[in-house]
């Protein structure tokens, strides 16, 4: 049952090779947005682009367990993550990040993954609290799925149950740093 | 009857006086706790009775306890009442190879969502319910009865770095 | 439901992603134009499968367990579960932990009741409302991290008594805290009587008759917004709410906007009664003599029997059913959680009311999912 939902599992996504060859025409240079990414990595512009996306880190409004609570204090006055670029989204449309915060079992993880797709890229998985790390409490029932980093690519996991608000705007800071560094598992973008 | 102070022991009695059959083994715990057997064809008029004749008008709680060394199945209702502090806890025995009871729902509309649950959990029929599906477990692990006491899936141990 | 739609009807599932949600569930609504014709809850999504795990631990390790089944109204869920083993056991609490027991309880009542109220002001379209008493709450979890050690699950109930002493300077920083919090009620409060807005959109909306509410079973304050006063801390009273006074706070209109000032006055009666609990409180041990387990061996073998036991949590009444065999884990736990009629009633309650208040009315319910689930 649970290898079943493993299947589907999200890998990066190899870039294809350009398989048609382009039609030349002379005293004209083609070229494809893939190339000009490629270039881009090479230079300084990649970093300057990568420093705008760390510091919009968008997080779907998601509460799945005891987590979910500190997620909305976190997104809320006291904690103030605005200044880190760090907003509360309602809808998955509008998310970088999306926050595991709590058990998944059998019955959410085809809506999980779904709003997982329904994420644009470049985006960030954070595991919050131990029930999305290793199970939790509830590591041994029998309507939960283990293993998650398995299913999602997992840049930062919280340990905690439930972790502070300050803890997670740690994991977000990480999460940044790695962007930084060109080292994260976000999905679906050229770094 | 209404309008009388309700305590435990006319309760006790006017059950058993009306329904000297269906009800054995009465039992007075405490002055807020008492409980009883009921005989499960019965379990509809019982509770029609305690909700009109003896002001309990409100289901806290119906569920099952699986009592597999004698092989039986206990369907329990604790039913309580916004007017007195009384909770009694009725219990029905059912063979636990083909558990089937009577449903409450006409009587206590909330025994809905609880008798779904138990049936899902526990693989309890319910007769003439409108609606028996389940309602927390996936598709999948229906018919599985997870809390009964010979369910295997329990524990599970996909988990990684399991000491 | 019937999942058929005619020409002029639609489905719309609200969920399991909503923002509007406590947790992830699902609503199904039928709607015809605007208005509801019929619908349905769909839960399970995070279904833990609490009551099978409580059977393989031993009673001592169900209690962090039990903090997790709802995380608004953790100390309730333990009060519940660790009562039900003192009276299987027959331990009877000294006197000063049953008030530190009263203190937290009613803490965290307020917390809840102040998350309750920022959700529900949020779905109604006020989205500073929500900022506001999440920021008192934070004062109030401060109060409740120094006592318990934990902001939401606390594990502090111990069979007998409590894990810890009140910390020094705590009723100092009560008084100062209930300061705080009795300002910002006050000036929502005065917002919500004057604001047209607001009026608007909540008075006379989602209405529950007496009749209706205690049919479908709900409890809690969504039942005394009609004007039951049913409340298991004076009907069915546990610890020592006989000797504080407070009372059971109504109203009568029983829709949405009754269902908030109950929920007002019960953050003012809940201060009230740890006002109180803390001139009264004794001074003492902590735990009972002869306590049939201790720190060396905190394995305890519970005799043969059953227990209903049920507390008033924020949302309603909360009950435990406990069978013990006589091991040391207990046989069989039903956990009976307030929100799971309270979500039950959502569908005839939202029957032929328009598409928009839907959000509302589910807001004023103030449900936990996880509890539902369990």
């Amino acid at each position: 049952m649970a290898e079943e939902l493993k299947e589907k599992s999200y890998e990066q996504p190899v870039a294809k090779e350009q398989v048609e060859e382009e039609e030349t025409i002379p005293g004209v240079v083609t070229t494809t947005s893939q190339e000009i990414n490629k270039f881009l990595q090479k230079t300084k512009a990649q970093d300057f682009i990568n420093w705008g996306r760390k510091n919009s880190l968008w997080f779907m409004a998601q509460a799945m367990g005891c987590c979910g609570v500190e997620i909305i204090v976190t997104g809320m006055s006291p904690m103030d993550t605005d200044r880190f670029g760090i907003i509360p989204r309602n809808s998955p449309r509008q998310a970088d990040v999306m926050i595991i915060s709590g058990y998944v079992t059998k019955k959410y993880l085809p809506a999980l993954k779904k709003l997982y797709d329904q994420m644009p890229s470049p985006k960030w998985v954070i595991c919050m609290g131990d029930c999305s790390i290793s199970g939790g409490p509830f590591y041994e029932s029998y309507s939960t799925v283990q293993n998650i980093d398995e299913i999602f690519p997992v840049d930062v996991f919280i340990p905690g149950c439930p972790p502070r608000p300050e803890a997670l705007i740690q994991g977000f800071l990480e999460v940044q740093k790695k962007i930084e560094a060109r080292e994260d598992k976000g999905s679906g973008y050229d770094r | 009857m209404i309008g009388d102070i309700m305590d435990a022991e006319k309760i006790i009695d006017s059950l058993t006086s009306k329904f000297p059959e269906a009800i054995s083994d009465t039992n007075t715990e405490s002055e807020r706790r008492i409980s009883a057997y009921a005989d499960a064809d019965n379990i509809v008029e019982i509770c029609q009775y305690l909700k009109d004749e003896l002001q309990f008008g409100h289901l806290c709680s119906e569920t099952a306890v699986d009592l597999i060394q004698k092989n039986e199945i206990d369907v329990v209702y604790h039913i309580g009442s916004y007017d007195h502090p009384v909770v009694l806890t009725l219990k029905a025995k059912l063979s636990r190879d083909k558990p089937q009871i009577e449903s409450v729902v006409p009587v206590y509309w909330n025994a809905n969502w609880y008798e779904r649950e138990t049936y899902e959990l526990f693989g309890v029929q319910y007769k003439n319910h409108p609606d028996l599906r389940n309602l927390v477990l996936p598709d999948e692990l229906l018919g599985d009865w997870p809390l009964r006491k010979d369910y295997e899936g329990f524990p599970q141990n996909t988990a990684k770095n399991l000491v | 439901m019937d999942t058929n739609v005619g020409p002029d009807e639609m489905l719309i599932h609200l969920g399991p992603q909503h923002v509007a949600q406590p947790g992830p569930f699902r609503l199904n609504v039928k709607v015809k134009g605007e208005t509801v014709q019929d619908s349905e809850v769909e839960l399970g999504f995070i279904h833990k499968g609490i009551e099978k795990i409580l059977e393989s631990k031993t009673y001592l390790q169900g209690i962090p367990v039990v903090d997790r089944a709802c995380y608004l109204a953790a100390l309730s869920n333990e009060e519940a579960f660790v009562g039900s083993v003192e009276r299987l056991v027959g331990i009877e609490p000294t006197e000063r932990s049953q008030y530190i027991r009263v203190i937290v309880e009613e803490l965290s009542r307020i917390q809840s009741h102040l998350l309750g109220y920022a959700e529900y002001a949020s779905f109604l379209g006020f989205v500073s409302m929500f900022m506001y008493p999440i920021a008192v709450r934070e004062k109030v979890l401060e109060l409740l991290e120094m006592t318990t050690g934990a902001r939401i699950t606390h594990s502090y109930l111990r069979f007998g008594g409590v894990r810890d002493d009140l910390p020094e300077g705590f009723e100092a920083k009560c008084k100062e805290t209930f300061e705080y919090v009795r300002k910002g009620v006050e000036e929502w409060g005065e917002l919500m009587k004057t604001d047209m807005i607001y009026r608007e959109r909540a008075v006379g909306i989602g209405v529950l008759t007496p009749d209706v509410a205690s049919d479908l079973g709900v409890s809690g304050p969504p039942l005394r917004a009609t004007g039951v006063d049913f409340d298991i801390r004076k009907d069915d009273s546990y610890l020592v709410y006989d000797d504080l006074d407070f009372k059971v706070c109504t109203e009568t209109a029983g829709d949405i906007d009754a269902r908030i000032w109950v929920r007002i006055a019960e953050i003012y009666e809940s201060m009230y009664i740890i006002e109180q609990a803390l001139d009264q409180i004794p001074s003492g041990p902590l735990f009972p003599e002869n306590l049939p387990y201790d720190r060396r061996s905190p394995v305890m073998r519970v005799p043969e029997g059953e227990v209903f036991y049920r507390v008033e949590d924020p949302r309603g009444e909360m009950g435990f059913y406990m069978v013990s065999d006589g091991s040391d884990k207990p046989y069989r736990v039903k956990i009976r959680g307030p929100v799971y009629p309270t979500m039950q009633a959502l569908p005839p309650l939202i029957k032929g009311t328009q598409l928009a208040d839907v959000v509302a009315i589910a807001g004023s319910m103030d449900a936990c999912t996880s509890e539902a689930d369990r």
